[in-house]
């Protein structure tokens, strides 16, 4: 399961993108997500989102994040109508209830709280491709030119987290056969034996940590001003990508200003689609979105493609 | 002039009234490979750290003396300077990694420096090249094995180019065949490239043969520095332990010369030997490839059937093991890392679950039964005796066990206390202790639960001569008692020194299986010392003593028995 939340190599193309240009592409993804609340933008960019996942052969880690993603979406979708009331179309009355009242369920609410929770799968699979394509590494490489102590810290913790969970099962193994049973006991009990696993983990951290911090030294680390290891090379591919990421947001903003991808929930459901320019835009930002999707797949099954790009 | 020049030189860390370096004057030599021998706590980690100038900088502590570098101190070099003409290798390869990659570990100190672009690009090409890690540039460092691991802190060191080459018990956790890759680096380094070696080894058969000076270390102190033979011909006559087998074999024998390396004491032995006497049949028997015949059903205390193992992740770690281990065998598993070692003992122990087959301890299928209930049966030790200490005293770590396998003491604490030597530390914590101090704290809460079967992953990693007899024999003491230990080792001199019975694993399958004369006698690359010496000449040969009998049963030359309870 937590091997799931790792970065994997693929050999994919999403994959082998210089770090500007999948962040830029990975920016506009999801601010785009977050900029719509139109119910058609937002599932478009949610399955475009879904392919992109596909294409960057992420379907199992995909699978670890909705299985969380799911319930939270579902859990949004039945608050919300149960919260708001305002819409006026009501479906549902209920009896008298204790300190609430009569709770009426609306259709617009219903419909509010549905938008939200596609908004949130689409941030989700946005998460979690960003997490199976962007190396961690150039992405700190990124920033360490701007903020070295800071991305040091952060590689370090990226470094350290497999070490800490491998660390936390020997743990474990060694306390299972000295006994310990983490199964048996009440919800105090259990809790008194996990802790004493994170003491362990604590203290071979602590010594750990003194090591690394040696060994740094050592390679004269904070001995004066640091230069930066660029190894990142800019390729054509990767101007087509941040190109599509690029025209996707102009599309989305022409959009914005001309109000289609706002939609009226409340007080009653608006049309779905007032102007037939509204899904002309959508087929813009979603095929903007989707070429470098198209360009993965073609990078994978024609040679002559990924000679050139 | 040398060097480093260290005058004079004593060292207390931060808090501690003892000194970790005593008086120290040590001259090292441009271009010189210096091995550096002794006991744990000797100092020598402490006398390598000062070399790097981590001491007294990183760890602080009163220092008198001086240290030279080139004829200057080497507090006014700076550190800057200091990091690119002198450079260190840890022993633990996984805690001296900062980055996420290969490629990012190596630029590491070059960013350090200061370096411009083209240099750094330059630097990393060659120092891959040289290496062979080209091809790993792009993996990230945690999925590394051990022996590319320590490769990639060898090369960030290296791309700092540096003259002086600190190596701190660099292949203390690597198998025999990758430790002996990472010394043919080193001699190259130092042959060829010119480099000034420091090097600090337990494991002395390895490197011996490479040093041009040796220095033997013990409490802080130097005892004696010099030219390696000369150092080891005063070792032999003061019947110091921190020789490799062939010179100790030798030096028993009181022969007039010492060969250090494998190819000189064959020479010698040819002087013993004139002709080789023809194979003794009986004991050149191949090794088997089939479990050990169904005897002494009775005392079957662990038996794995047809057993395979797949992780989560697709790595297919064991196809169809079969193996039965016997009441007071004592069992050493060896073979290459990755080999499905400690896969195995986890099966054996129960805290895997064979995906087919099945494993049995004292007659309970491991699939069935609970943790808790083997946990009465078995007592494992993993590689890093760390992950189970967390109690704040000895007594307490030994009492932890107990009372969850809810079991009286009956005086049992004091028994095991007093076995394993620890009565004088058991009200201390056991993270102040030594690591083979730790080590045994960690055994010590497993044997008080009297198990019947013992299992320990690489006990003898990092490990000094010393602490290894004394690990030997108290194993050998426990066998004979009844007790049965089942444990890998990339150590083949221990494992020909106590074990009984070796199963060799390849490809998580078992390709030799035998007494320790069938298959440590018989393998090409992983056999001991001593049965390298005697290879074609007497078969059936792997420790000093069994040589020693051999020479006597020959009639050649009678050896000083004297000399043998010391060395």
């Amino acid at each position: 399961m937590l091997e799931h939340l790792f970065y994997e190599d693929k050999g994919v193309l999403l994959q082998n993108l210089h770090s500007t240009a999948i962040l830029g592409y990975l920016a506009v993804f999801f601010t785009l997500a977050l900029l719509f609340s139109h119910p058609l933008y937002l599932a478009g960019i949610f399955l475009v989102g879904a392919l992109a996942v596909v294409t960057a052969e992420a379907l199992e880690k995909w699978e670890a994040y909705l299985k969380a993603g799911l319930w939270m979406a579902l859990l949004v979708m039945l608050i919300n109508p149960l919260v708001f009331h305002a819409g006026k179309t009501v479906i549902w009355r209920s009896p008298a209830l204790p300190l609430l009242g009569n709770v009426s369920i609306c259709l617009e609410a219903i419909c509010y709280g549905a938008a939200m929770g596609i908004r949130l799968l689409a941030v989700l699979t946005i998460f979690c491709l960003a997490s199976a394509v962007v190396h961690p590494d150039k992405f700190l490489s990124l920033f360490s030119r701007f903020a070295y102590k800071s991305a040091l810290v952060v590689s370090l913790a990226t470094r350290m987290l497999p070490a800490a969970a491998r660390e936390l099962a020997n743990a474990r193994e060694m306390l299972q056969l000295r006994g310990v049973d983490f199964a048996a006991g009440n919800l105090k009990e259990r809790l008194k034996k996990y802790s004493r696993l994170l003491d362990i983990l604590l203290l071979a951290s602590l010594e750990g940590a003194l090591q690394t911090a040696e060994a740094m030294q050592a390679r004269a680390f904070g001995s004066g001003p640091r230069s930066c290891y660029r190894r990142e090379l800019w390729r054509p591919r990767d101007l087509l990508c941040l190109t599509a990421g690029c025209l996707a947001l102009v599309f989305s903003c022409y959009a914005r200003v001309k109000g289609y991808g706002d939609y009226n929930y409340y007080l009653q459901l608006g049309v779905l689609v007032p102007n037939p320019a509204s899904l002309i835009l959508l087929a813009g930002i979603l095929g903007s979105l989707a070429l470098p999707l198209v360009l993965s797949w073609g990078w994978k099954h024609w040679p002559y493609l990924r000679l050139k790009i | 002039m040398a060097l480093f020049e260290i005058e004079n030189l004593t060292y207390f860390y931060p808090e501690c009234d003892t000194p970790a370096l005593k008086n120290i004057n040590l001259h090292i030599e441009e271009g010189e490979l210096l091995l550096i021998a002794g006991g744990s706590g000797s100092g020598k980690s402490s006398l390598a750290r000062l070399l790097a100038g981590l001491i007294p900088d990183f760890y602080g502590g009163k220092l008198a003396g001086r240290v030279l570098f080139r004829g200057k101190k080497l507090s006014e070099l700076g550190p800057r300077l200091l990091n690119t003409q002198v450079g260190i290798v840890f022993q633990d390869p996984e805690q001296q990694l900062v980055m996420t990659t290969v490629e990012a570990e190596i630029a590491f100190g070059l960013e350090n420096l200061g370096l411009p672009q083209g240099e750094m690009f330059r630097r990393l090409a060659e120092v891959m090249g040289f290496l062979g890690l080209t091809s790993l540039k792009q993996e990230f460092t945690a999925n590394l094995s051990g022996g590319q691991k320590q490769k990639v802190a060898l090369a960030s060191v290296l791309a700092m180019n540096p003259r002086v080459l600190i190596l701190d018990e660099p292949t203390s956790q690597l198998d025999p065949l990758t430790a002996d890759e990472f010394f043919n680096l080193v001699e190259r380094l130092n042959k060829e490239m010119g480099y000034t070696v420091v090097l600090i080894e337990q494991r002395l058969e390895r490197c011996f043969h490479l040093a041009d000076r040796l220095a033997i270390m013990e409490g802080g102190k130097i005892l004696r520095s010099g030219p390696v033979r000369e150092v080891a011909r005063w070792e032999a006559e003061n019947s110091l332990p921190f020789l490799p087998p062939v010179a100790k074999f030798f030096a028993m024998l009181r022969a007039p010369a010492l060969p250090l390396t494998v190819k000189e004491g064959r020479k010698e032995l040819k002087k013993l030997y004139p002709s080789p006497p023809a194979p003794e049949k009986d004991q050149a028997r191949p090794a088997r490839l089939l479990p050990v015949p169904a005897t002494r059903q009775d005392k079957r205390v662990v038996e794995a059937k047809n057993l395979w193992f797949t992780y989560p992740n697709g790595k297919e770690a064991l196809k169809g093991v079969s193996l039965r281990v016997n009441r007071g065998e004592f069992a050493v598993i060896i073979g290459e890392n990755a080999a499905g070692k400690t896969t195995l003992l986890k099966q054996l122990a129960g805290l895997l679950k064979p995906g087919r087959g099945r494993v049995l301890v004292m007659g309970k299928d491991t699939r069935t039964t609970a943790l808790p209930e083997l946990a009465r049966r078995v007592g494992y030790l993993a590689q890093n005796p760390n992950t189970c200490l967390f109690q704040d005293t000895v007594e307490a770590e030994l009492r932890f066990t107990l009372d969850n396998l809810g079991l009286e003491d009956g005086g049992v604490i004091d028994d095991v206390l007093k076995r394993l030597g620890l009565l004088p530390y058991r009200q201390t914590n056991p993270r102040d202790l030594s690591s083979g101090e730790r080590q045994r704290v960690a055994l010590a809460a497993l044997l008080v639960a009297k198990p019947a079967l013992l299992i320990l992953d690489e006990p003898t990693r990092g490990v000094d001569c010393r602490l290894k007899k004394e690990l030997g024999s108290c194993l050998a003491g426990l066998v004979r008692e009844g007790l049965t230990v089942l444990m890998v080792t990339h150590d083949m001199e221990f494992a020909a020194e106590y074990a009984k019975r070796i199963i060799m694993l390849f490809d998580g399958r078992i390709v030799s299986d035998g007494s320790k004369h069938e298959v440590l006698g018989n393998s090409l690359f992983y056999s001991p010392q001593i049965a390298r010496l005697f290879g074609g000449t007497v078969d059936g040969v792997l420790t000093v003593e069994e040589g020693l009998e051999k020479i006597s049963a020959n009639g050649e030359l009678s050896p000083c028995l004297a000399t043998k309870a010391g060395l």
